[in-house]
Parts: structure tokens; C-alpha cells; sequence
């Protein structure tokens, strides 16, 4: 099947490498020629385990190519992901401009019926939206909603060993297409566990957004109980591991921390709060949800003033992460921007690290913070460390050199990966998320 | 072991019996003394399958008795289980007065080691306060542990035999050593034994109901969204109920959660939060979602008839919070007759076992039908608010005759919408398109 994919950032340079790697042709377009001449070259603007390998082999092979010209890509294409950018507008309902864009395109230079199908995450009504651009013209398209559930930093192994494929339309003919352009992953999917769900096109749009609310409640839930955990003595590791074990609760997605950034979480919770509020059907746990994390980015912060005091122009904090979950580089919407930008207005300097996330860091505070390359010089003569991201080389640091390199031996944790037992034996002042700080003995 | 159990009611009357059940020598005592002269009778006072019969094989093996006499039951043992009732109070907070007014009454009996134990649901902070109050009363230092109790009414005997987990809050390392062996029978299959503080213990109960009570309040609001951009919250909850991360338990829409603990439990978790200043966001949402949906399917059955509902008949199915119990407390159906009444519809209803609780709220107000085909005579709509099983595949052109008017609403989305249009009905559900008849 010749497949090609309008929009080749994240989300569409998987979507082409993985659909090539199963044997399809596919050729992925983007505007922005820049992005295309580096994969032309075999830079990936990316950073994600193996994609890497997997652009290289399947481009070697002849299945993947790359172009900016969208016309040709939207003649040569039986089916058309469409995996533009879907960012939130001022209100927070997702901006469709770029898939509005592109389907015009389509609707406008298509001289046969494609397959189109939404990749990107889209409001539900979208897909109708599309129908309507499409009838304008007088080829019957047909139109398919195939949102994605890819994780960044497991986005391949997502891809190709999905929980589940959610298919949308209306078409009885475009599911069977789909379906057969999925077979092979279904069939090479190494948990066997893979399979196609059928539904219509609103119901599909609608599951993305589900999906994304769920987690994202889950995590503010989390966060909310750990901040009263930490009022009463109670220890939210424990807590989370006694109702995790209940399987109707299971244990995934419990983690409190430092609030959930990322381009989809802020995005989607946002794009549901507003579809609720249009249909006169407010989401008031996605608004709590949306609310307890904007509350929670702060939480570090109000630790470090509280134990240092408002004025932090004599203080240097080493932060080690500051991508907004460990294996990506995505800065976007990272709670480290937040966290950061707090600290230097109280005056502090900030040395911070991040084994893949520091480029675009720079693009974000350039020289207002300066950037180490070890994780161990993140550490000299400052006053304490901060953990924003809770990278596995972050899990087993050298303890005792930590504390000789720290100006003073105190860890602010935003991730509650360390033992508060361990660290109280290692001599450190420690504070983490919804657990009793550990307070180091000033003799010892 | 020698065990007293403090408070016979369902979880009182359940960990007694299993403990006995394990070969321990249990005495169940109450305040109620009917209660306690019904079970020396032979007589359960609540609907729980499998557990009449092995309460009776306990008690006539001479494991298992039943007391009003606290010296009696207290004096010889070395554990005792508190399982007094902790309802919500005005402000919604937990009662904890029968709790402290049992903790009193045992103080001058029990034994210098002997190790108290809540299983009762309580706000963190409660196990110091009963350490403090017994070293007042007895003046020593008591063992004072926290067991919370994870059962479910009409899976309690299973639940409590069979446990995900068993959760302790103690002090001492030795005193978990005693629970553990207390409860290893129980372990068999290597489910977690988790020791923790009490502090944690107490907090790890509301946090495990808060927790599902959010998940159902967030697909109920998901459903409603659903109802209103017309995708089908049953294609939705397939679609997440995939992922690894989300399952698919607990992601049933309805008409809202009721029951002895949910609501309670959610509302003394944002009073205990609030005491601490912290501001409850999501519980708060979560209740307040719930309230609304329990009487979501008013809105549909005031539009379905004009508004026109005076004088109208109406069949309900299901009363109890959920099936397999006869527990009311706080079941939507209540709200959604109440509603009803108050608009003079005629109701009539049909609950396998939570009829009898039901007519103590409303005697003659209503109709009671001895099947739920009964309900169904000349009846304007069905609504159905309980997913008890024999509601799940109905004759359904009986129903269709007996009724004047062949109009479902469901507030627990029990069938396909093809086979209703098939059968001539319109078909309301939670979340999903309204369905007319062919
Ligand atoms: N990143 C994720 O983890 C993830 C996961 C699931 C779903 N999604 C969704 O997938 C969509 C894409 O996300 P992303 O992270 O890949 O975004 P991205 O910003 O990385 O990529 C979008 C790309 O689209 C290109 N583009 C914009 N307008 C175009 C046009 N008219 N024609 C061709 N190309 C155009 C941009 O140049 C850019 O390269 C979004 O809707 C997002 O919500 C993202
Ligand atoms: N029912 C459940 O499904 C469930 C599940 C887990 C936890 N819990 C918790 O367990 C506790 C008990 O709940 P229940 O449903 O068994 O309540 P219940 O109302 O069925 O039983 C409480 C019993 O305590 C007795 N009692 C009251 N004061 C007493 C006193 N001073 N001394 C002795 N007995 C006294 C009452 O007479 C009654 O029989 C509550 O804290 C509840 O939140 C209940």
C-alpha cells in the first residue's frame, strides 16, 4: 500500500518509520523543508531510542522517503496520515488550523479517492469538520480517525507492540483497508496482546482524549493525596503501593511528583475541559485535574523557600533533569521550566543537567542558567540538589560522593526516587513529594 | 489465637466468622442485643452469600460465639478487632463517638499484651487517639494496630479469604509479626502482607475507595460528554480499558456510586484534607459529579414525557446500591424515587433482595412486584438503576406487552442498542445515542 504522511514531526516520523518497517511504502512530507533536507541526510531531529536505526535501515531499503512537496505526496498516497501539530489555542481548545490546512490541501489537489486519516489528536466533531471540507469537492474521500497512543521514549516498541489500535469511520470499506494495513504489527506485536477496535469516528476521537484524562487524573489524584500524605505523617509510597496492589486500581500511573508536563497531557486535559464547557457539560474532575497540577509545578518550590527562606541570591542549586519525563528531550511544557524560572526570580543560580534535553534548554534560558555535562560537576559547591526528572543513571547515585561534592548535603526530590531511610543513614537533609521530610542531624 | 471482635456488623460479622473459619476462637460482640440473639439463633441479619452457612459450621463447631458482655468477650483475648460502625457525621467527617465509646468499654478488660486492632474505616490520626485514650483508661502503653478492611459487600467471605492484599499500621515490628501469622492462612497464594505506620495504613483505605470512587465519577463524565457529541461511551471505554496503564475495572458508567463507604469515605477525606488546609480538588469534584448523577436519568425522563409526569407509572428496577447485597444507604434509586414522588408519579419496584429495606424508607408508596416482570403492568417507562444479574437478559416482548408504553431508560447500559431498536423500544442509556424503534 503506498501511504503517505502529511506532517513528519514526532508522532509522523514514527508513524512512516514503523508503517515502512511492516513492509508498506510510505513517504512522509513536512513545510518545514529545514527538518526534511536533515532526514534526507539522515539526522533525526528527534530524540528517540532506535528510531534512529529504523529510519536508516527502511530509507536504505527503498520503503521510506522524505519531501516537502505535499502535493506530489497527496497524488502519490492511497491513504494520508495526517499528523500535523494540533496545539492549544488561547482557551485552551486545540488549534486546528494545521489539519484544516492540510485537508484543504487535499480536498483542492487530489485527482483520485484517498483514505484520509487523523493521526493527529483532534477535538471530537473534527473528522465530521473534514467530511464537510472534503464534499466540496467532487471526489468521494473517505475519512478515518486513528488517534495515537505512542509514548516519547518508548514511541517505537508503542508503535509496534500497541495495547490496542483504535479505528474510526463510518466506511465499512476504509476499516478493511486499515485493517489490513495493520495487520502486520498485529501480527508481529511480541505480546500477541495487539487488536484492532472498531467504532465510529467520534467515538475514536473521543478514546484519545479519554485516554490521556484517565492518566492525567491519576496523577493529579496522586499528587493531591500526597500533599495531605505529607501534612499528616503518612507516607505516600506506602499509600501508593497499598492501593496499587487492588486490581481494579493497579499500580501504573501513580507516581506523585512535580505535576505532568509534555506536549499531549496539558494539551488534551485542556481540549476536553473545553469541549465540555461548549456542549454545556462542564468536566469538573478534568478541571481539578488541570487546577491541581498547575497547583503541584510549585510544590519544590514552597520546600526550598520555606527551608531557605524567600531570599535565594546566595544559593546555587544543582537540578539534574529537565526534560519532562525521562528517555526524551521534549522540554515542552517540562514542570522544570516552571520550577526554574521561580528559582531565578528569587535570585538563585541554577547549574543544571539533563543527559539528552540540554539543547533545547538552552533555546529556553540560553545563559540566564548555566549547563554541566557530567552529572557529577552538576553537584560542586551547591547548596543542594534538585531531581525534576527522574532519569534511571539519577536512581543510584555514589552517596557518599555526592555529599562531599554538595556544598551542603541536602536533596530536594521531585520524583521520590530515593530511600528516605538510606538517605538518612547517608547524612542528608532530605525532601520529597508526600513523604515526611528527613531532617540531617547538624552534629553528625 | 483467642479473638474478640468489637461491633457485629457486616465487616464485624465477616472477620469473625473467617477468623473462625481458620480455627481461631472468636467471640463476635455487639451493643445491639437483638442482633446478637438473632445470630445465636441462627439468624444473619444481612444478605451475604456463603455466609450463613459458615457461620452456622463455626458456631456449632464451638469456634465461633456471639456476645453482648464485653468483660466476657474481651478478657481472655490477644487480639481484638474494633469493627464498630464510623458513619458520616453533620459535617461530614467520620462519627468516631462508637468507636470511642467501644474503645472505652473494653479499656478495663483487656489484657496487659493483648493487641487492639481497627478495622473500622477512620481519619488519620485516630490510632494515636485510642493509644492516648487507653493509657489514660488503663494506664499503660496498649498495642494499639490499624487493619483496614478492603471487602466487598456481596464478594465479603471471598474477598476477606482471598485478599489482594493485607494492609497493617503498627508500631512495633512484633506486633505485625502476630497479624502476619494471624493472617498467613489467608496468604497462601503470595499476596502482599504490607506493614506500614498506622498513619499510613489509615490513609492507604480512603485513599484505595477515593480512588475508585474518582474513576467512576470520571467515566460517568466522560459518558455524559459522550451523550452530548454523540460518540458511544462503550467504543471509548473498550478503547482505554486496553491500555496497560488504565484496565478496564471500575470504568462503568452509571448513576452514580452509593453504599456505606464511597460516599462516606470521600467526604471524611476532604474534611481531613481541609482540617490540614489542604484544598480537595478532585475529591470535591468527585462528589459533587457523583450527586448529579444519580439523577441524570430524570432529566431524560422529564424530556421523554414533556415534563408531563404526574399521574404517569413508572417501574424501577433495582434498589440496592449494587447487586449481589441488600444494601440501600445511599443507593441512587432512593434519589431517583424521591424525584419521582415528588412529581406524583406512580412507582412500582423490583429488587431480588433489597425490597424489604426499601419499604422500611417508604411502606405504601410505593408498589412492590414479586418478579420484575410484575413491575412492568401498564407501566409509562422501565428504569433500571441495579446491574443485578437476571436483569441482563429479559423476555424482552413480554415486556414490551405488559408495558403501555415500551420505554427503557438504563442507568447501567445492561443492552445492545441493536436489540432493542429490534424490539420495538425506546432506548435510553448512559452515554450512548438514544435509540428508536425500527
Ligand atoms: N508527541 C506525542 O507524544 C504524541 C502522542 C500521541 C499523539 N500526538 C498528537 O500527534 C500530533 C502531532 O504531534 P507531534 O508531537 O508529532 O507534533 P510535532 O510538532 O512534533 O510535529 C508536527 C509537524 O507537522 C508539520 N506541519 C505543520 N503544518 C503542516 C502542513 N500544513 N503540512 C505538512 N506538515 C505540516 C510541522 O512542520 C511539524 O514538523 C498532535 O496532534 C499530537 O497531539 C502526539
Ligand atoms: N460494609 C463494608 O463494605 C465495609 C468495607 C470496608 C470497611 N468498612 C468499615 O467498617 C466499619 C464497619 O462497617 P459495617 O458496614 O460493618 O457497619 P455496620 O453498621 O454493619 O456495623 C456496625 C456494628 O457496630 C455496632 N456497634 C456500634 N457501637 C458499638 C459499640 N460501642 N460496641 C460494640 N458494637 C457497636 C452496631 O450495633 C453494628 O452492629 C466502618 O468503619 C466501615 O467504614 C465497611
Amino acid at each position: 500500500m503506498r501511504i503517505s504522511v502529511i506532517g513528519t514531526g514526532y508522532v509522523g516520523l514514527v508513524t512512516g518509520a514503523c508503517l515502512a518497517d511492516s513492509g508498506h511504502s510510505v513517504c512522509c512530507v513536512d513545510i518545514d523543508e529545514a527538518k526534511i533536507a536533515k532526514l534526507n541526510d539522515g539526522i533525526i531531529p528527534i530524540y528517540e531510542p532506535g528510531l534512529e536505526d529504523l529510519v536508516e535501515r527502511n530509507t536504505r531499503e527503498n520503503r521510506l522517503s522524505f519531501s516537502s512537496n505535499v502535493t506530489e505526496a497527496i497524488e502519490s498516497g492511497a491513504i494520508l496520515f495526517i499528523a500535523v501539530g494540533t496545539p492549544p489555542g488561547p482557551d485552551g481548545a486545540a488549534d486546528l488550523s494545521h489539519v484544516f490546512n492540510v485537508v484543504r490541501t487535499i480536498s483542492a489537489t487530489a485527482t483520485s479517492p484517498k483514505i484520509i486519516v487523523t493521526k493527529s489528536t483532534v477535538p471530537i466533531g473534527t473528522g465530521e469538520k473534514i467530511r464537510e471540507i472534503l464534499d466540496t469537492n467532487g471526489i468521494r474521500h473517505e475519512v478515518v480517525s486513528n488517534p495515537e497512543f505512542l509514548k516519547e521514549g518508548a514511541a517505537i516498541s508503542d508503535f509496534t507492540n500497541p495495547d490496542r489500535i483504535v479505528i474510526g469511520t463510518n466506511s465499512a470499506q476504509a476499516m478493511k483497508t486499515m485493517k489490513r494495513l495493520y495487520q502486520p504489527i498485529v501480527d508481529a506485536a511480541p505480546s500477541r496482546r495487539a487488536s484492532v477496535i472498531e467504532m465510529d469516528i467520534a467515538s475514536a476521537e473521543m478514546t484519545k482524549y479519554a485516554a490521556n484524562a484517565m492518566l492525567a487524573t491519576r496523577i493529579s489524584f496522586m499528587n493531591e493525596l500526597a500533599r495531605l500524605c505529607g501534612k499528616v505523617g503518612a507516607d505516600v509510597k506506602l499509600v501508593q503501593n497499598g492501593i496499587g496492589l487492588d486490581p481494579r486500581i493497579g499500580q501504573r500511573f501513580l507516581n506523585p511528583g512535580i505535576g505532568y508536563g509534555g506536549s499531549c497531557f496539558p494539551k488534551d486535559v485542556q481540549a476536553m475541559i473545553a469541549t465540555g464547557r461548549e456542549h454545556d457539560s462542564p468536566f469538573q474532575i478534568l478541571e481539578a485535574v488541570h487546577a491541581v497540577n498547575e497547583r503541584q509545578k510549585s510544590v519544590l518550590v514552597e520546600l526550598i523557600t520555606s527551608y531557605y527562606g524567600d531570599d535565594l541570591s546566595n544559593h546555587t542549586f544543582a537540578v539534574w533533569g529537565l526534560a519532562f519525563k525521562p528517555n526524551t528531550d521534549d522540554m515542552r511544557e517540562a514542570p522544570s521550566i516552571v520550577i526554574i524560572e521561580a528559582l531565578l526570580s528569587h535570585g538563585a543560580r541554577i547549574v543544571a543537567f539533563d543527559p539528552v534535553a540540554q539543547a533545547n534548554a538552552e533555546s529556553i534560558w540560553g545563559d540566564r542558567i548555566s549547563y554541566t555535562n557530567l552529572n557529577k560537576d552538576a553537584l560542586k559547591g551547591a547548596d543542594a540538589l534538585l531531581v525534576l526528572t527522574e532519569w534511571k543513571e539519577f536512581r543510584v547515585p555514589n552517596l557518599a560522593r555526592m555529599k562531599d561534592e554538595l556544598g551542603a548535603a541536602v536533596v530536594f526530590d521531585g520524583r521520590n526516587i530515593y530511600d528516605p531511610d538510606v538517605m538518612r543513614k547517608a547524612g542528608f537533609t532530605y525532601f520529597s513529594i508526600g513523604r515526611p521530610p528527613v531532617l540531617a542531624d547538624t552534629d553528625a | 489465637m483467642q479473638i474478640a471482635v468489637i461491633g457485629t456488623g457486616y465487616v464485624g460479622l465477616v472477620t469473625g466468622t473467617c477468623f473462625a473459619e481458620s480455627g481461631n476462637k472468636v467471640i463476635c460482640y455487639d451493643v445491639d442485643e437483638s442482633k446478637i440473639q438473632a445470630l445465636e439463633n441462627g439468624n444473619i441479619p444481612i444478605y451475604e452469600p456463603g455466609l450463613s452457612e459458615l457461620v452456622l459450621r463455626n458456631a456449632s463447631a464451638g469456634r465461633l460465639r456471639f456476645s453482648t458482655d464485653m468483660a466476657e468477650s474481651v478478657k481472655d483475648a490477644e487480639i481484638v478487632f474494633i469493627a464498630v460502625g464510623t458513619p458520616q457525621a453533620d459535617d461530614g467527617s467520620a462519627d468516631l463517638s462508637y468507636l470511642f465509646a467501644a474503645v472505652e468499654n473494653m479499656a478495663s478488660h483487656l489484657t496487659e499484651d493483648a493487641i487492639v486492632v481497627t478495622k473500622s474505616t477512620v481519619p488519620v490520626g485516630t490510632n494515636a487517639k485510642i493509644f492516648a485514650k487507653l493509657r489514660d483508661w488503663t494506664g499503660r502503653d496498649c498495642n494499639v494496630a490499624s487493619n483496614p478492611e478492603f471487602l466487598k459487600e456481596g464478594a465479603a467471605i471471598n474477598d476477606f479469604m482471598f485478599p489482594d492484599r493485607v494492609v497493617v499500621g503498627v508500631r512495633q515490628s512484633e506486633v505485625g509479626d502476630v497479624l502476619r501469622r494471624l493472617y498467613s492462612t489467608f496468604l497462601r497464594t503470595d499476596k502482599p502482607f504490607l506493614v506500614m505506620s498506622p498513619e499510613s495504613a489509615e490513609m492507604t483505605k480512603y485513599v484505595a475507595n477515593a480512588m475508585l470512587a474518582t474513576k467512576i465519577s470520571f467515566i460517568n463524565e466522560m459518558a455524559n460528554v459522550c451523550g452530548c457529541v454523540g460518540a458511544d461511551i462503550n467504543d471509548v471505554r473498550k478503547g482505554i480499558g486496553h491500555d496497560q496503564r488504565i484496565g478496564f475495572a471500575f470504568l462503568f458508567p452509571g448513576v452514580g456510586y452509593g453504599g456505606s463507604c464511597f460516599p462516606k469515605d470521600v467526604r471524611a477525606m476532604m474534611r481531613m484534607a481541609e482540617h490540614q488546609n489542604v484544598d480537595p480538588q478532585i475529591l470535591r469534584a468527585v462528589d459533587e459529579v457523583n450527586l448529579r448523577q444519580k439523577t441524570i436519568l430524570l432529566s431524560s425522563i422529564e424530556k421523554h414525557f414533556n415534563g408531563q409526569l404526574a399521574g404517569k407509572r413508572v417501574a424501577i428496577w433495582g434498589l440496592a446500591f449494587k447487586p449481589r447485597t441488600d444494601d440501600v444507604r445511599e443507593a441512587p434509586s432512593l434519589n431517583l424515587i424521591d424525584a419521582l414522588k415528588e412529581r406524583d408519579v406512580h412507582i412500582s419496584v423490583h429488587d431480588p433482595v433489597a425490597m424489604e429495606n426499601v419499604q422500611q424508607l417508604y411502606g405504601d408508596d410505593l408498589e412492590y412486584a414479586l418478579s420484575p416482570q410484575d413491575a412492568l403492568d401498564h407501566a409509562d417507562a422501565l428504569v433500571i438503576m441495579t446491574e443485578w444479574g437476571e436483569f441482563r437478559h429479559p423476555d424482552l416482548s413480554e415486556m414490551a406487552q405488559r408495558m403501555a408504553s415500551p420505554v427503557v431508560f438504563d442507568g447501567r447500559n445492561l443492552y445492545e442498542a441493536a436489540q432493542m431498536k429490534k424490539a420495538g423500544f425506546v432506548y435510553y442509556s448512559i452515554g450512548r445515542p438514544k435509540v428508536m424503534p425500527d
